[in-house]
């Protein structure tokens, strides 16, 4: 049993601040760089299999099934492989976005309206520039949101990075869980989670200024 | 079409959902998963026969200890999502009943606040303030799933076509009775899917318990790292995925059975 002890907690963060602004960055950077990463791979997927019931139900059932094997597990089973570090973190945070992502995007070209892609169609646009042109700016929104999901995802399992060796505030939380006992304990696993749950706040405001920045002008509402 | 319905849609639709529903019972789907476990299970148990296993390893890599494990594993996330089912549905219920905007709210947001909490930082700061062990995990598991399952009912809630409810009162239901014959029915796919994520979600969490000395299969991957024997370590991994997939699929079943028929 520890004892909260508040100007513990201050004078612990004003010591090591500057220790945690660094683990804060390395932990937006490896999401962010998970993030980039299955952005392109899942609207990649989604844009070869949106239109084809079966690529379409194999690219969702296994993005599906990746999501479901616990993170630890994912983490773990990556280390024989890519060693400890940031590269089983990476591989794992992009594999457990890719179904947030696919979906949406999968989602997002079907939803455009049949009578749009005609038109353009009769105005002379080839099939892979309906696709590029004009489905895939309408989708844009629906995919940002899938992007967004996948955000608040990876930033909570980047914690369980640590345990690989991986960046980031998880390193942090198990500090505090080998300092089991004493008086730091409290403040670190406090420190990390606290800082991990505001990234993910930060974040998800940060991404209605991406949609609305991202998205094509005559769409924006 | 408006951001918030989208996102909206995104969180509260199970995983496996797309487009189509309620087509063939037996799907492709529901079928392969079952023998994918089963091949999977096999290729591992073949693969360990051919290694050498050191004393280390025997320690780990015998049906005992495993069975041991699997079974901790499992009374952690039945346990917990037993309690959750419990708690989180009548809350969600008697939550969605008040008038009060603002209850519904704060409800809503400390939600999404939790949802936003990484587990594993959760599970250690319980163990710190509190002690390390099995009650701590169990816990933890059932703060971290409550939140979803309460809101996933509250939003399968409001999502009914108010002119149902109408109907319903027109016909001279009681409150009570509209709220059992009428609105639970159509509330349960939301519900389910709910209860289908946590399930799915205690499973992972169950994992990070080896942290806090709570048992699960998490005891052979932390093991297998710590000891350099990486056969244990993917065992623990491939054992627990398993289960994973296999309580999402048990609970997909469930799912449609349990649906109102006319939904």
């Amino acid at each position: 049993m520890t004892g909260f002890d508040f100007p513990g907690l201050l004078a612990f963060w004003g010591k090591r601040s500057d220790d945690i602004l660094t683990l804060v960055g390395e932990h937006l950077l490896v999401v962010a760089i998970a993030l980039l990463l299955a952005t392109v791979i899942g609207v990649g997927v989604g844009l070869l299999v949106w239109n084809s019931p079966v690529g379409r139900s194999l690219a969702v059932t296994s993005a599906a099934v990746i999501l479901t094997i616990p993170s630890l597990a994912l983490l773990a089973a990556m280390i024989p492989l890519f060693g400890l570090g940031w590269v089983p973190t990476l591989i794992g945070l992009t594999l457990y976005s890719l179904l947030p992502i696919i979906r949406n995007t999968v989602v997002g070209l079907r939803e455009v309206s049949p009578a749009i892609m005609e038109s353009a169609t009769g105005m002379g646009l080839a099939p892979g520039a309906v696709l590029l042109r004009i489905q895939l700016p309408m989708a844009w929104p629906v995919i940002v949101t899938g992007v967004r999901v996948a955000a608040q995802l990876t930033i909570g399992i980047a914690a369980i990075g640590a345990y690989v060796g991986g960046p980031g505030l998880g390193q942090m939380i198990f500090q505090g869980l080998s300092s089991l006992g004493s008086k730091n304990a409290l403040n670190y696993a406090l420190t990390g989670t606290l800082c991990v749950i505001i990234l993910a706040l930060i974040v998800d405001g940060l991404f209605t200024l991406i949609t609305r920045y991202t998205t094509s002008k005559g769409l924006r509402a | 079409m408006t951001f918030e319905a989208v996102i909206e849609r995104d969180v509260s639709v199970a995983p496996a959902e797309l487009g189509v529903r309620r087509t063939r019972f037996w799907t492709l789907r529901r079928v392969v998963t079952p023998i994918v476990i089963v091949v999977v299970l096999l290729v591992l148990y073949l693969w360990i026969q051919t290694l050498t296993i050191d004393s280390i390893m025997a320690r780990t890599l015998n049906a005992d200890y495993i069975l041991l494990r699997t079974r901790e594993h499992l009374v952690l996330t039945f346990v917990a999502s037993a309690l959750v089912a419990v708690l989180a549905i009548p809350s969600g219920i008697i939550a969605s009943r008040t008038r009060s905007r603002l209850l519904r709210g704060t409800i809503l947001t400390i939600a999404n606040i939790g949802q936003a909490t990484p587990a594993i930082g959760f599970i250690i700061l319980l163990a710190i303030i509190w002690q390390i062990g099995f009650q701590t995990a169990l816990i933890a598991l059932v703060a971290y799933s409550f939140l979803p399952v309460l809101r996933n009912t509250m939003v399968g809630l409001a999502q009914i076509d108010p002119n149902v409810t109408e109907s319903a009162r027109g016909m001279g239901m009681t409150p009570g009775q509209v709220l059992m014959r009428i609105e639970l029915p159509l509330a349960v796919p939301v519900i389910l899917a709910g209860l289908r994520t946590s399930l799915v979600f205690c499973v992972g969490v169950a994992t990070v318990a080896t942290f806090i000395d709570a048992g699960g299969l998490g005891d052979m991957i932390v093991n297998g790292l710590k000891l350099q024997r990486f056969p244990v370590l993917i065992a623990g991994a491939v054992i627990v995925s398993c289960i994973a997939l296999l309580i999402d699929w048990l609970a997909s079943i469930a799912e449609d059975l349990l649906r109102p028929k006319g939904v």
